[in-house]
């Protein structure tokens, strides 16, 4: 279990964004967890439900997009989402493939208030 | 309502300390080896093992991780080599900085060749770098001959593979050839070496490989 911690590092990347746009309450956090990333994303939800408060996050729901995993064979260029953890190519059957999306682990971006017009739509 | 793109990965923070640790250990001259198994496939004892028979040939020291307890860091104290031990406090794996902390409280002109035993798990260790030059994992025939395609990310991470306990072999129903074929498929580059902590069996082979990663790793 290191989602708390993970989650810590969250709450900051996230507080300096908000802050470097003038610190406006977040509306949501999109964050990306490949296939092959070791968090768990019900953990994660957990964590964000508990450590938010007090933070630029506390009023903003947390969206998490699966990445699946990919990979591009070194040799021949195949990419390919590997079955069963098998990092053979399919293509050339060659070993030397490289991963290129399934690990990530990253805040994409964020939705922040406008306040001026958040507030005109909620009056309308 | 307006969007800002981040493109900020969690373990950025981890990641920059790890560097700041390699470079420390390079700098030093200190070859590092992060290793890392599940709970009691015998991290230390292989330890226990292995750094008698390197005595002389490079100054080791330790830095033993668990959630709780020192008794890891006095066994290997035993061996009067330079340990520290790193009390996670309840977290599942080391990071960089607890590393990074650890560092500093060794006395790094006496070691040439770091053993960072991490926290007994099969998961979490394999997603945060210490910094250092490789990660060994170990994998004992107790466990069960499935553990590669249960845990892809570790066996993916390694750069050796100890298979441990194979004086075990004829009491446990562990399937060698399949256990080695998926560790690869998994990751080809994989280094196999089958050994035990207890007859000593493959401890040579082990012992020539550090020999190699030391020699690789001074080269760069």
């Amino acid at each position: 279990m290191h989602e708390v911690s993970l989650m810590e590092n969250l709450l900051a990347i996230v507080e300096k964004a908000a802050a470097d746009q003038g610190g406006s309450p977040v509306n949501l956090v999109h964050l990306r967890i490949g296939e092959m990333a070791g968090v768990n994303a019900d953990a994660l939800r957990f964590a964000f439900e508990i450590m938010r408060k007090g933070t630029a996050a506390e009023g903003a729901e947390l969206e998490i997009e699966r990445v699946p995993l990919r990979v591009r064979c070194r040799r021949c260029g195949a990419e390919e989402h590997p079955r069963d953890f098998v990092f053979i190519c399919g293509g050339c059957g060659g070993s030397d493939v490289e991963i290129i999306g399934g690990r990530e682990m990253e805040v994409d971006y964020i939705l922040v208030r406008d306040d001026a017009t958040d507030a005109e739509a909620a009056d309308a | 309502m307006h969007e800002i793109r981040v493109g900020e990965d969690l373990r950025g923070e981890n990641e920059r300390i790890a560097e700041e640790n390699r470079r420390e250990l390079a700098g030093r001259g200190i070859v590092s080896l992060n290793v890392m198994s599940a709970p009691g496939a015998g991290k230390t004892s292989l330890l226990l093992r292995t750094i008698p028979l390197l005595k002389g040939r490079y100054s080791v020291g330790v830095i033993e991780g668990d959630i709780q307890t020192t008794t890891d860091a006095e066994r290997i104290a035993t061996l009067g080599i330079p340990v520290y031990q790193i009390e996670t406090g309840g977290v599942c794996h080391l990071d960089a900085g607890m590393v990074h902390s650890a560092l500093h409280r060794l006395d790094l002109d006496a070691i040439d060749l770091l053993f960072i035993e991490n926290v007994g798990n099969l998961v979490c260790p394999a997603e945060f770098d210490l910094g250092e030059d490789a990660r060994v994992m170990l994998l004992s025939v107790a466990e069960g001959d499935d553990k590669p395609k249960k845990y892809p990310l570790m066996f993916r991470e390694s750069r050796l593979l100890l298979l441990n306990k194979i004086d075990l072999l004829p009491h446990v129903s562990f399937d060698v050839a399949k256990a080695r074929r998926e560790a690869r498929e998994i990751n080809p580059a994989l280094d196999i070496i089958e050994v035990s902590c207890t007859t000593g069996a493959g401890i040579d082979r082990w012992i020539e490989w550090i020999d190699g990663c030391v020699a690789a790793s001074r080269r760069r």
